[in-house]
């Protein structure tokens, strides 16, 4: 660990003159996603802030750029990891681009539930772990109740709860469940009750809103200034959301609304979050509406999509075609490319440049959080101590993709 | 020079050649199967087919086919032109052809793809040519459809043993006929041939014979799919973990250029595969010459020794300092090894020269064979006219024999192991040598009979120039870490000055290298040569 820059004046002789430096994280609770804080206080005023990320710094982008293209999609998942389907439909997208591969609407539909699924998870875990950390464990436990209700959906159409790698360039790796549809109507309504049952307790509370209200307040001039998306920006009233800004997939053919705050401060990014749940259960509703019952869910697109398995055993043509796939990997046409999505953060974009080989050249991620963390020390600078913890945890800091 | 245009693109030729092999030199790859640059065009695969557009004002060769209008779903008659097989058609100045342009040609080689593909085994994973295999490369280039067959394919005879080198797998075979060529055109032994016709085709050896001689492991070579495989090499890797260096042959003098195959994950060798070169091997290389590859492991010296016991390099040197304490520099002898690179030799001349001033040179090498006129040379050394070039007074090695018979020489340094002669009365005649210090890779006479060993990097462990029978110098490059404590011979040279009490003049490869660029064909005067 780096030493603290003092920077004491000796010849000083005022008593109490000495400022104190407190060393906030990395292994601190509240600060999770492993963030360091330096601070420099004058009684409990936080005079300076020197936040320091890259304690969870895996080397994501270059380990990217070892494998096949599609064996990035299980890094992706470990990026924003409680939302790792919005990570691995991103990147889907980013290469889909790249190929000039469009996938079937079941699909883009698909991708869509599993997404907003995704964001409610994120959503709730983020809003969860905030009241948390200001003392209130009921309603964490309670929102926790209503992610692992959406985690076993997921569950039941990935098999896994946490790091899916579902998806596939051109495609998903399965197609929806018989039971999806049934599975998110029955839920999303249990999954909005208890969020605002919690929702309740919270917001009556004066302890939590007199540590929520404005503090941290930023202006949206400030948070464009610092390339701030998402939720956060749209806390300070700016309306931008990529899904409506820049649709993909099928985000034009829904009906949503783009929540945003006015005062930008803690609160706000607060409330944000939870009615951007409510319009994330509104797309999934529609979304079960319009998406077919049958239908290919993959893309025709053999340089890239493997064959079933069931072929690969029994026919020459898919053997030869899994071969090349999982040996070489799927060639990508020469180029580059940026591509975008709204991430559970905020613009969640990927730079990729192919050399035509099986193998990315490289791969550039722009984590919404991490110009997000970069205005954490201007929210702080003057505020109390204890004031970092609701602030830093309106801010939801993912470790996984900041430090890339 | 004249030229033709390939999708646009133009392409020079020499008058009479091939539209393919134009193409190929200029660095244009039209898919094929049958067509091999060595060998003669049959143009039966059809997987070269291009479209020749007419010479201005004549009408195009086409013919009206029906075929299906996607956008009305009816059929209707489309002109079809009719395509050349790009291996047998003779490129013409000024002619336009068209090959990943032509939405015909593409067809073509889709439907090509298709019917190879009709009746081919589910072999990929246990396939040897997996990874390498021209039909899952123009599969996945070319076709990228599945099969509309949906009958059982035909069965044929699988893992036929051809001879001793070769067994051979009906089902896999696309019948280009290029391993019947080879032996026919190249070998000039026509032991292969075709029986049956269509799918029930196979290749066959003549009655009464089996594919052998010194030939027969490039069939295997030639073959683009996995129905000709090799016993030695068959189920020994898998080619996508081997790397491959640009190596040089070390079965005789020809130098043969070769890729040599390794794995890096265990550090070892496991085939030779011929490597272009007009001037030397062509597109071939013999079956000795292939198999040699086993030396980079077999036979080999990897720790020092010490009358035979191993030992340690501070030791080994120690012990070599003290023979060679208070001998007449005149009683010293250096010999030379054909079977060693230019560096290596070039360091033992340096070394001699500088450092212990003597003349007694003379030169070693394996025993000679037998030699043919395609490509096997008798000489079964890789570097002869390399030494000759580098030392021309040394002597051959039976009178080193003599000299020591005579007490003329009582210690000597050598390099390599084997001797020229027949090895147990060489080792007879070696062992009266008071001190002989051998750096070798590989054990023999010389290193039998050796006071100390010291144990040199193989050809494959290390860089080096090999000069072979036509005077040509080659660089081979290194491929694996050389094994125990073997290095570089001209680096144990350089110790092994040190440890006599001289700075040595090298200490890399590079510093060699610059240093051997000096020394010239036999015109120029060898410093040696001047002395004598």
């Amino acid at each position: 660990m780096e030493p603290l820059d003092l920077e004491l004046e000796e010849g000083e002789l005022e008593l109490p003159s000495e400022p104190m430096h407190l060393n906030m994280g990395p292994a601190h609770p509240a600060m999770h996603g492993t963030v360091r804080c330096v601070l420099e206080l004058s009684g409990e005023t936080i005079m300076k802030a020197d936040v320091q990320i890259g304690y969870l710094h895996r080397g994501f982008e270059k380990m990217c750029e070892r494998g096949t293209w599609a064996q990035v999609f299980p890094y992706a998942d470990r990026l924003n990891y409680v939302s790792p389907m919005l990570n691995n439909v991103g990147y889907a997208l980013a290469v889909e681009k790249l190929c000039g591969i469009e996938v079937p609407e079941r699909c883009q539909w698909y991708r869509m539930a599993l997404g907003e699924l995704a964001r409610i998870s994120d959503h709730l875990t983020c809003t969860g772990a905030m009241a948390m950390e200001l003392g209130a464990f009921t309603p964490f436990l309670w929102f926790v109740k209503a992610r692992d209700m959406i985690w076993d959906i997921l569950e039941e159409e990935t098999g896994a709860r946490l790091t899916h790698s579902f998806g596939r360039i051109g495609g998903m790796a399965a197609p929806p469940t018989d039971a999806f549809k049934e599975l998110c109507k029955g839920s999303l309504e249990r999954v909005v009750t208890l969020m605002e049952e919690g929702e309740s307790m919270l917001l009556k509370n004066r302890i939590f809103l007199d540590r929520l209200e404005g503090i941290g307040q930023i202006s949206g001039e400030e948070a464009v200034a610092l390339s701030w998306t998402g939720p956060c920006l749209r806390a300070s009233g700016v309306p931008y959301d990529v899904r409506r800004a820049y649709p993909y997939l099928k985000y034009d053919e829904v009906e949503f609304d783009v929540p945003v705050g006015t005062n930008g401060d803690n609160l706000d990014r607060f409330l944000v979050r939870l009615q951007e749940i409510r319009q994330s259960r509104r797309i999934i509703e529609q979304v079960i509406e319009k998406m077919a019952d049958d239908g290919p869910i993959n893309a025709y697109a053999p340089g890239v999509m493997l064959p079933e398995k069931h072929d690969v055993y029994t026919t020459i043509e898919a053997t030869i075609q899994h071969f090349k796939l999982v040996m070489e990997g799927a060639k990508v046409p020469k180029g580059e490319v940026y591509s975008y999505t709204e991430g559970g953060n905020g613009e969640l974009g990927f730079y990729l440049v192919s050399d035509g080989s099986g193998t990315p050249y490289r791969v550039r991620i722009r984590p919404p959080c991490y110009p997000i963390v970069g205005g954490l020390q201007k929210l702080i600078t003057g505020r109390m101590l204890s004031d970092i913890i609701p602030t830093f945890g309106s801010l939801n800091m993912i470790g996984g993709e900041c430090d890339h | 020079m004249p030229s033709f245009k390939l999708d646009g693109k133009p392409i020079p030729f020499e008058p009479g050649e091939s539209i393919i092999a134009a193409a190929r030199k200029a660095g244009v790859e039209i898919p094929h199967y049958c067509w091999h640059p060595g060998l003669s065009a049959p143009a039966n695969c059809r997987m070269c087919l291009v479209e020749i557009k007419p010479p201005a004002g004549q009408r195009p060769i086409q013919l009206d086919v029906l075929s299906l209008d996607p956008k009305s779903g009816e059929y209707t008659y489309q002109p079809k032109p009719k395509l050349q097989p790009a291996c047998q058609y003779p490129a013409v100045d000024g002619q336009e052809v068209l090959s990943d342009s032509s939405s015909h040609v593409g067809d073509a080689r889709k439907a090509v793809q298709e019917l190879l593909l009709l009746n081919h085994p589910v072999d990929c994973p246990i396939c040897d040519q997996s990874g390498e295999c021209k039909l899952q490369d123009y599969w996945l280039e070319h076709q990228k459809t599945q099969k509309r067959m949906r009958d059982e394919p035909i069965h044929k005879p699988k893992a036929v043993v051809f001879g001793p080198t070769i067994v051979y797998d009906a089902e896999r075979c696309v019948m280009c006929t290029r391993c019947i060529r080879f032996m026919e055109e190249v070998a000039k032994d026509p032991v292969l041939d075709m029986r049956e016709r269509g799918n029930l085709n196979e290749i066959m050896v003549a009655p009464g014979r089996q594919l052998d001689g010194n030939y027969t492991l490039m069939t295997e070579h030639v073959c683009p799919v996995g129905a000709l495989t090799a016993t030695d090499f068959r189920f020994k890797a898998r080619v996508w973990f081997l790397r491959s260096v640009k190596s040089v042959c070390q079965g005789c003098a020809t130098a043969c250029n070769a890729w040599l195959d390794y794995d890096p994950r265990n550090n070892a060798v496991y085939r030779y595969r011929p490597r272009e070169n007009a001037e030397v091997n062509k597109f071939w290389m013999c079956d000795p010459g292939m198999l040699s590859y086993k030396r980079a492991h077999e036979g080999r010296i990897t720790e020092p020794r010490i009358a035979g016991k191993t030992t340690t390099v501070a030791k080994a040197l120690e012990s070599a300092k003290q023979h060679f304490e208070g001998v007449p520099r005149e009683a010293i002898a250096i010999v030379f090894h054909a079977r060693y690179s230019n560096e290596d030799n070039w360091a033992l001349k340096e070394l001699a020269l500088t450092l212990l001033g003597t003349r007694m040179f003379y030169r070693s090498g394996g025993a000679p064979g037998t030699g043919d006129d395609i490509l096997i040379n008798a000489d079964k050394n890789s570097n002869t006219a390399g030494v000759n070039q580098l030392a021309p007074s040394a002597r051959p090695f039976a009178d080193l024999l003599a000299d020591i018979k005579k007490g003329a020489v009582t210690h000597a340094i050598a390099l390599g192991g084997a001797t020229p002669g027949e090895p147990e009365t060489d080792l007879a005649e070696l062992r009266n040598l008071k001190g002989l210090v051998t750096i070798s890779a590989h054990d023999g006479p010389l290193t039998k009979a050796a006071a100390v060993v010291l144990p040199a990097a193989s050809w494959a462990e290390a860089g080096g120039t090999y000069t072979n029978a036509k005077g040509l110098r080659q660089i081979s490059e290194k491929a694996i870490e050389p094994a125990g404590s073997s290095q570089p011979a001209w680096k144990f040279l350089a110790e092994l000055g040190k440890t006599l009490g001289v700075v040595p003049s090298w200490s890399k490869l590079k510093d060699i290298r610059a240093r051997l660029l000096a020394v010239e064909m036999p015109s120029q005067p060898d410093v040696s040569a001047q002395a004598e």
